[in-house]
């Protein structure tokens, strides 16, 4: 795949290309700046009107607003302590204290430079990463892809935040949405009640825009009140001065490296980089007193370590098909609705297309330095906007993408009703991240699964007997599974 | 009795009784009888009944705590979400336009929202700028109304 890079250069270093990298990298800058909306919903919003365009374009497009929206999250942290993206909370810690002592630009600059360290760093590991787990994958057949698919599902354990089993509830939800429509095998429809235009099943996008953008409408409309947000004095971006980096390279390096391994792992993602890497730095770095007062070295740790878990966070995404978290499950479904299937073949199939996404992906964290500097003096003002102007904004977008997808009226119902769903469900505490993986997972685990005991006869057992590494998935997926249980014990022992 | 009625257990009771009648409808269905892992039916009865499960062991734990809700602005969220629904089966016969405009206001107006100068023309100026965009500059068109063919 690294041969295929100069041709893959080749396709991002046009007109259309550069375009898509700088006006996605800004957009996803101000919409991460926005409080509220979030990477997931950030995607999910750009996601439909990427569907006229070329896979490439299409697929760097949504990147560049995943990559800038994890950095834009810190502005809104820094200038007004409220995190525009959850990976960006532990970033107010530092952030807003030195923003309240005149420092914001400083604070700013620091968060700037951490954030493209890490998001370099998760780019060359995405580009390394990535292809040998695919090559390995390639021994895969349907028992091993059912396994596979198992362990993926694991990660709903850990994106279920609160409850484990409003989490697994939702996820079964996903699951058994994915079974509406024409039945994979037979074609038979399924759940379908008589209706017509549930026979090819629930538009995957429309679930997700209304369980995701529209219910955090419906949210936020449940919630009040309304007002202007202060912001603090900001002049623009100050980049901190080389020898001011003197003692703080290698808390900046172990940061990058905590970021990089949590992105990797599936069910980890962003904000738990961030607080574990702050958690260490406060334990290691020589400030710590300082720490949470507006020290540095705090805005470092929680910016290097968020924007490195984004590369990793696609190895699996990319090489297994299996997505980590709620934005890398949208992730998913992007691939999917443009045609690319990600995992075993996608590498050898497709290295120009592979090499372009891992190539565009370096390019836009590198990107996030000059637009960074840019894109947050001019969206400092847009966070004084109305939360009632910005609701109103979202939910026509979201009906325009939607409807882009295939021209039809009944997914708008399907997107409004999975708002109002998702409204009810998320002020119960049920996640929506695992029905998002539920659903995008479905009708693969549904189809290998078939296969398999088609294959076997109907034995479960020979799923096993005969296939090892089927059973060391498995294995892992068990003890994934049993980790809420450990440390639920552990932490009763502590406290007895 | 007031005190065992909360929003939390009627959403799990609701939860628990869905996924019994959908499991009872897997039932009821008539597929060729292919049988074992060729039926239509197999994987979905395998999710059903560990969701019921899920369901049943939730409004267990649900009957046992019972945590508080978060507060809820009941009228402004009905309403918006009534106007959404209202909303999407008025984009067809209306045009995204007019129907747009008409959700803009709702939602300005529900979250109180009260200068007539914001009423009218953000709502004119966000749907018009999509149409715009997307009916005349990508060419991509959104649905039209019968009143203008240009909007």
């Amino acid at each position: 795949m690294i041969e295929a890079i100069p041709q893959a250069l080749g396709l991002i270093f046009t007109v259309e290309g550069l375009f898509v990298l700088t006006f996605g990298t800004m957009l996803g800058i101000v919409l991460g700046a926005l409080p509220g909306i979030g990477s997931t919903v950030a995607v999910a919003m750009i996601l439909p009107f990427t569907l006229t365009m070329g896979q490439a374009p299409a697929i760097l497009l949504l990147l560049a607003i995943y990559a800038g929206s994890v950095y834009g999250g810190s502005i809104s942290a820094i200038l007004i302590n409220t995190p525009g993206t959850p990976q960006s909370a532990a970033t107010c810690l530092d952030g807003f204290p030195m923003a309240q002592r005149g420092e914001a630009g400083k604070a700013l600059g620091w968060s700037t430079i951490a954030s493209v360290v890490g998001g370099l760093t998760s780019a060359v590991v995405l580009i390394f990463a990535a292809p040998q787990l695919a090559a390995f994958a390639l021994n895969f057949g349907p028992i091993e892809t059912f396994a596979l698919i198992l362990l993926g599902l694991t990660c709903i354990v850990s994106v279920s935040d609160g409850s484990l089993v409003k989490g697994l509830i939702a996820g079964f939800l996903g699951l058994f949405l994915s079974t509406v429509g024409g039945d994979p095998l037979t074609g038979e429809a399924r759940f379908t009640f008589g209706n017509f235009q549930l026979i090819s099943g629930f538009n995957l996008l429309a679930v997700v825009i209304g369980v995701f953008a529209l219910s955090e409408v419906l949210i936020r409309a449940s919630a009040l009140p309304d007002g202007k947000n202060k912001l603090v004095k900001f002049s623009g971006i100050v980049l901190p001065k080389l020898s001011e980096w003197s003692g703080r390279i290698k808390g900046l390096v172990k940061s990058v490296l905590i970021g990089n391994v949590i992105g990797i792992l599936p069910g980890t993602g962003a904000a738990t980089a961030a607080f574990i890497s702050y958690a260490e730095a406060a334990r290691s770095a020589p400030t710590r007193e300082n720490f949470g007062k507006g020290e540095p070295d705090g805005l470092i740790a929680s910016e290097s370590a968020n924007n490195a878990v984004t590369g990793g966070a696609l190895v699996p995404t990319m090489a297994l098909g299996i997505p980590g978290d709620a934005i890398t499950a949208v992730m998913l479904a992007t691939l999917t609705l443009h045609g690319v299937t990600p995992g075993v073949r996608l590498m050898s199939e497709n290295p120009v297309l592979m090499a372009a996404i891992f190539s565009g992906f370096f390019i836009i964290n590198l990107m996030l330095l000059p637009f960074g500097m840019i894109v947050s003096k001019l969206a400092a003002p847009i966070l004084r906007i109305k939360e009632a102007y910005m609701l109103v904004m979202i939910s026509l977008l979201c009906t325009v993408g939607v409807f882009f997808v295939r021209g039809n009226p009944f997914d708008l119902l399907v997107m409004a009703l999975a708002g109002v769903f998702g409204l009810v469900l998320r002020r119960q505490g049920f996640p929506m991240a695992p029905l998002v993986i539920g659903m995008v997972l479905g009708p693969t685990l549904e189809i290998s699964l078939r296969q398999g005991l088609i294959i076997t006869d109907g034995s479960f057992a020979a799923f096993f007997s005969g296939h090892p590494i089927a059973a060391v998935l498995v294995v892992i997926a068990l003890i994934m599974l049993s980790l809420p249980l450990v440390r639920f014990f552990r932490n009763k022992g502590a406290s007895a | 009795m007031a005190n065992m009625i909360s929003e939390r257990r009627i959403v799990s009771l609701l939860i628990l009784l869905l996924t019994a009648g959908m499991v009872v409808s897997t039932f009821g269905l008539q597929f060729a009888e292919l049988g074992g892992a060729f039926s239509p039916m197999f994987f979905p009865r395998i999710i059903l009944f560990v969701l019921l499960a899920l369901a049943a062991l939730n409004m267990v734990m649900d009957m046992m705590t019972n945590p508080k809700s978060k507060t809820l602005r009941l009228a402004p969220t009905l309403l918006i979400s009534l106007g959404f629904l209202i909303y999407v089966m008025l984009i067809m016969p209306l045009g995204y336009f007019f129907s747009s405009i008409l959700l803009a206001f709702l939602i300005l107006f529900t979250l109180g929202i009260r200068n007539p100068l914001v009423l009218v023309a953000l709502p004119i100026g966000t749907a018009g700028a999509l149409v715009a965009l997307f009916n005349h500059v990508l060419k991509m068109p959104l649905p039209t109304s019968p009143f203008f063919w240009w909007i």
